[in-house]
């Protein structure tokens, strides 16, 4: 099935807009829809064959929001497109929203979420889709069609919609610290039992910090946040980087980035200068100070590379204007 | 194309497709004949419960070979025989994930996948394990099946289809619920019939070669064409030529 051409667009805008309104009342989403008149997109095919084909490829298309990876106020703004686009189909008998097997566990934790959060209306809406049967329960979730293609088609979502993966959190999780936590108490503990002074562990037992846990806390609270901020900064500077072409406003992009940029040239530059001179018995093998052009991209995060990268583009854009 | 069966009840109501039971649409291909249908197959779409038989499937399928008529009946044109290939030659098999799954409900059914086996046996080709069992003792739910995947289905000896399973899916309210109606034909492609040389309106019935009194070799005519050009009044047959019936491959549009 070739892709229907702008679906994708305006579902991504309407949950976009969702998404900004911030909330995840249906109130909110109903008067979106009703703004868009979002109900007209099935009125392109008349017939009754390009109809069928065309409510599935929008259902399947806007039952992939549904789903992980997406963050929880996307995936609840695709429950309500999904509830939206199946009661205003004009299909006769409606056509249904399939759902492949692996994915159902996800789903009712994602019920049970929404129910837990008193999020009754996003609940109330999944009840009332399964109480009208609008599911088809499959082992795939895409529908297979036989017509060799020339090219595979990629799909490309949008990385605002992401939920920004976030790997040390997954990683050091709550149960993972309280675990640690314990264990550190209990280890505490049994030195306390074997030293002299019961009260504390002996000096020559003091092998680790004690505090380490709070510390590990600390830093996966600090890296969240960096992420957070870092993803803002990103979005920031690319809205008024396509919006403006003036040289002001990117030389304040610019001072943004450059800011973090400059301050991480300067440690680098601090640790990199500093050659420690090597003991006499290795005279012949002194570290020399290498100076090299691109060493301090290495390090950089991708976005801030994205944004140096960004910098040569408004020049050329003014000479294709001249 | 399936809305003729959507929503169907059943008559009997111990013919009622149960909850929880298996819905499979599997694509069957054709045999290519026509060298235009090289690239792109044309297929019959099939609904298929899970809890029938691979008989049942095998007897639904459609194909023209099963309608060709063998031998040669330039002298005796009245007496095509009365039985069709599908009566003479019934032995087929399916091809599942390493298994054939033979007919054999007939006496005269053979283990049409008996050369395959030996064949991958005789030497060490890396195929494993091919094995063979009845059809007829399976069902769908049986089997374990890639979705996407070709597997095969041979009948006639050397009739070959590919069949591709494209989804598995739990049966729902709004399908046909009359078992009797399954394995369900949703979507067939419509094959052009050739026409009778002559009158170009009536699809050929017979086909010649060698004819003496036609134009092209081989050549295609309906019954009255045929009769009225190699047949006197009396019957007797006219110039030299070898007749045979002539099935086309568009009868099930």
């Amino acid at each position: 099935m070739s892709a229907v051409p702008g679906l994708q667009a305006d579902c991504e805008e309407l949950l976009g807009a969702f998404l900004e309104a911030d909330t995840v009342r249906f109130e909110r989403f109903a008067e979106l829809w009703r703004e868009r008149r979002f109900h007209t997109i099935f009125y392109g095919r008349i017939r009754a064959l390009e109809r069928n084909k065309l409510t599935k490829k929008t259902l399947e298309l806007a039952q992939q929001y549904f789903l992980p990876p997406y963050a929880f106020q996307i995936r609840v703004g695709a429950l309500y497109l999904l509830y939206g686009l199946y009661n205003t189909q004009l299909c006769q008998p409606k056509q249904k929203i399939r759902i492949a097997l692996r994915d159902w566990p996800e789903i009712q934790r994602f019920q049970q979420d929404l129910i837990d959060s008193q999020h009754y209306d996003a609940a109330y809406i999944f009840r009332t889709l399964r109480l009208a049967r609008a599911f088809h329960f499959t082992a795939m979730p895409k529908l297979l069609n036989y017509r060799t293609k020339k090219k595979t088609e990629e799909n490309e979502f949008k990385e605002e919609f992401k939920e920004p993966s976030n790997r040390v959190n997954s990683l050091i999780t709550n149960d993972l610290l309280e675990e640690l936590m314990n264990i550190h108490d209990h280890y505490q503990k049994m030195k306390c039992v074997i030293s002299a002074d019961k009260s504390q562990p002996d000096k020559a037992l003091s092998l680790i910090k004690d505090d380490f846990v709070v510390n590990l806390k600390d830093v996966a609270l600090d890296y969240q946040e960096w992420q957070q901020n870092r993803m803002k900064l990103f979005l920031n500077a690319k809205e008024t980087g396509e919006t403006s072409k003036k040289k002001e406003e990117e030389t304040l992009v610019e001072s943004e980035g450059s800011e973090r940029a400059n301050a991480l040239a300067r440690i680098k530059y601090k640790s990199y200068s500093a050659v420690i001179e090597a003991s006499k018995s290795r005279r012949h093998r002194q570290v020399r100070l290498e100076s090299s052009e691109s060493g301090s991209n290495c390090g950089k995060s991708p976005s801030k590379s994205e944004k140096n990268s960004r910098r040569p583009q408004p020049a050329g854009r003014r000479d294709s204007l001249e | 194309q399936e809305s003729h069966a959507i929503g169907r009840r059943p008559d009997n109501p111990a013919d009622l497709v149960e909850e929880g039971e298996l819905l499979l649409t599997l694509n069957i291909f054709y045999p290519v004949i026509f060298q235009k249908h090289k690239d792109h197959k044309p297929y019959q779409t099939v609904f298929v419960l899970g809890s029938q038989e691979l008989t049942q499937l095998r007897d639904s399928i459609s194909c023209v070979s099963d309608l060709q008529i063998g031998g040669e009946f330039s002298n005796q044109p009245d007496q095509a025989p009365e039985h069709i290939s599908k009566d003479l030659y019934k032995s087929a098999f399916f091809y599942f994930e390493g298994i054939f799954y033979n007919d054999r409900r007939y006496s005269e059914c053979r283990d049409l996948s008996r050369t395959i086996t030996e064949w991958s046996e005789s030497h060490d080709r890396g195929y494993g394990n091919l094995q063979s069992v009845k059809m007829e003792d399976y069902t769908f739910n049986d089997l374990s099946l890639k979705i996407g995947f070709p597997y095969l289905f041979c009948h006639q000896g050397n009739c070959e289809h590919i069949i591709i399973i494209t989804d598995i899916r739990l049966i729902h309210y709004d399908d046909c619920l009359d078992r009797t109606l399954y394995p369900l034909l949703i979507k067939k492609h419509w094959l052009c019939t050739r026409k009778c040389f002559v009158c170009k309106m009536y699809t050929a019935r017979w086909v010649t070669n060698k004819d003496s009194l036609a134009p092209e070799d081989p050549c295609f005519f309906c019954d009255v064409c045929f009769r009225m050009l190699h047949y006197d009044a009396e019957g007797n047959k006219l110039g030299e030529f070898l007749a045979y019936p002539y099935v086309d491959p568009g009868i099930f549009n």
